[in-house]
């Protein structure tokens, strides 16, 4: 459907179906935010052997979330005094806007995808890092040192998290030779997932982008117990709610792109199961990484943060250049035989 | 002329570019001007895709989004919080200024109107980041290698001033 239209005369009336599909997947998302939340207290809740949201919306808490939200939407929208005002405003949608322009690329399913563009992998590595610029802006603009700090901290993370996360894809890219998510998965439909042609690449990669979300830890960028509550201290009400929301949307991306590069996209794991849609396979191994993130996220305690910066250089960076050397190695091998 | 979808997009990105770029010299906060900084380099980003380099696009965002993080820092760090740099006043400073914009404008007027680029068929929509690397890996190959390691010469200078300065603190303490 969307590939019809993707390759269609482009029109007025075009532009008219994809605001419409965009909108569409807004609310998609948002719905998923919504769970999400509730999900990750859920799991976390059990796993510290205690209940979770239990009061709101029945015995599972289902409109806990939902209530949270309304409260967000009536709570006073306070701006400080000598915060800088114009970039106050903006920095949540610096934050936001492209976490949400990064969902385009990525296939859902072989006939889900908004863009299919030749360099994907590319473009969602790209479009990320322009997050951080809101989080330093936003830390900036609220004129607390506590929120620079931790805007400070997100931009040295950012940096030093990016290089291996891009260095550990490369391993990827080399076995599918190429750059666009679809072919990706079309490789690995070939060659079998790449999870287990690149453990080493994995764990580079799952660790990295649980630094790139800034999740527990990583979260230096608003560790509670240092810095109050990081960059976004200053923030309240609807302007908060949208750094949460784009920091869930890229929970969304991310577990979406580890699928997609590691875990075969929508492909079903044997040929035989290739009866059940593609739909599903994307949904349950998106919910698989999205369980482990949360369970990392409940298990680990927060690094500091020079060793924060110790791990991403002087250990994650060469594992993911030796795993690049290996790589070649092995598919030069390949070759031979 | 006729207004195409390209048109419009075009002409929205080389707007949303060229305000960026006066507000960068206009605003007088640092942090204010870097922002500004990165619709321009954003939306330069846009005008590529446009040109089908989708490649280049996507790296100038890579590159310049981390660069602009950078620039930010040191903005806040290097300079005093609640600075502003006050426009240099002077007519006649502004008059001379006038007229080398409008000098420099009527120049590039008459050598852009009159540029006849004879239109080479080319395929650089299809597989573009594969010919780049093809282009690099073969025709380029020395110049791509010397400038891979004029970047190691400037990486591995700045990490020796950065050790010469930490031994000199240590022998202060």
């Amino acid at each position: 459907m969307v590939e019809g239209l993707l390759q269609s005369q482009p029109g007025l009336l075009n532009f008219g179906i994809f605001f419409l599909l965009a909108t569409v997947l807004l609310l998609v998302v948002l719905g998923f935010v919504t769970y999400a939340i509730l999900a990750e207290r859920k799991v976390m809740g059990f796993m510290q052997l205690r209940q979770g949201p239990n009061q709101v919306g029945g015995r599972w808490g289902l409109l806990q979330t939902v209530a949270d939200v309304l409260k967000l939407l009536l709570k006073e929208d306070t701006i400080p005094k000598l915060a800088d005002r114009p970039l106050f405003i903006l920095a949540p949608v610096i934050a936001f806007a492209p976490a949400f322009m990064v969902l385009a690329t990525i296939p859902l399913t072989d006939h889900l995808q908004f863009a299919d563009i030749g360099v994907g992998l590319l473009y969602y590595i790209a479009i990320s890092g322009l997050t951080t610029i809101g989080v330093v802006t936003g830390g900036w603009a609220s004129n607390n040192k506590y929120a620079l700090l931790g805007g400070m901290r997100a931009a040295a993370q950012m940096i030093s998290y990016e290089i291996p996360l891009v260095m550990s894809v490369i391993g990827v890219i080399l076995f599918a030779g190429s750059l666009n998510l679809n072919d990706i998965v079309a490789a690995q439909g070939e060659q079998g997932w790449f999870i287990l042609w690149q453990p080493i690449a994995f764990l580079v990669f799952m660790i990295a982008s649980v630094a790139e979300l800034n999740r527990t830890p990583f979260d230096l960028p608003e560790a509670e117990s240092e810095l109050v509550a990081g960059f976004h201290v200053e923030y309240s009400g609807f302007r908060w709610a949208f750094f949460m929301l784009a920091e869930y949307v890229y929970l969304f991306a991310m577990a979406s792109l580890t699928t997609v590069l590691f875990l075969g996209g929508w492909l079903p794991p044997f040929d035989f199961l290739g009866f059940i849609p593609g739909a599903v396979w994307f949904a349950l191994k998106f919910s698989v990484v999205i369980f482990f993130l949360v369970w990392i996220r409940v298990t680990f305690p927060r690094l500091r943060a020079d060793q924060l910066m110790e791990f991403g250089w002087k250990v994650l960076l060469p594992v993911a250049l030796a795993n690049i050397f290996l790589t070649a190695l092995v598919k030069e091998l390949l070759k031979l035989f | 002329m006729t207004v195409t979808g390209e048109l419009i997009a075009f002409m929205s990105l080389a707007l949303v570019a060229v305000i960026g770029g006066v507000l960068l010299l206009n605003l007088t906060k640092v942090v204010h001007m870097i922002v500004a900084l990165v619709f321009t380099f954003v939306s330069i980003a846009g005008i590529y895709v446009m040109l089908s380099a989708e490649f280049v696009a996507a790296v100038q965002i890579l590159i310049y989004s981390g660069a602009i993080t950078i620039i930010m820092l040191f903005g806040i760090m290097l300079t005093r919080h609640n600075d502003t740099s006050e426009p240099e006043e002077g007519w006649i400073r502004k008059t001379l200024l006038f007229i080398g914009v409008l000098g420099f404008a009527v120049v590039m007027y008459i050598g852009v109107y009159d540029l006849d680029l004879a239109s080479v068929p080319n395929n650089l929509h299809e597989n573009n980041t594969e010919q780049i690397g093809v282009a690099l890996y073969s025709k380029f190959v020395i110049p791509f290698e010397i400038t891979s390691v004029i970047l190691l010469v400037a990486l591995i200078g700045a990490i020796v001033l950065a050790k010469k300065d930490d031994e000199k603190e240590a022998n202060k303490e």
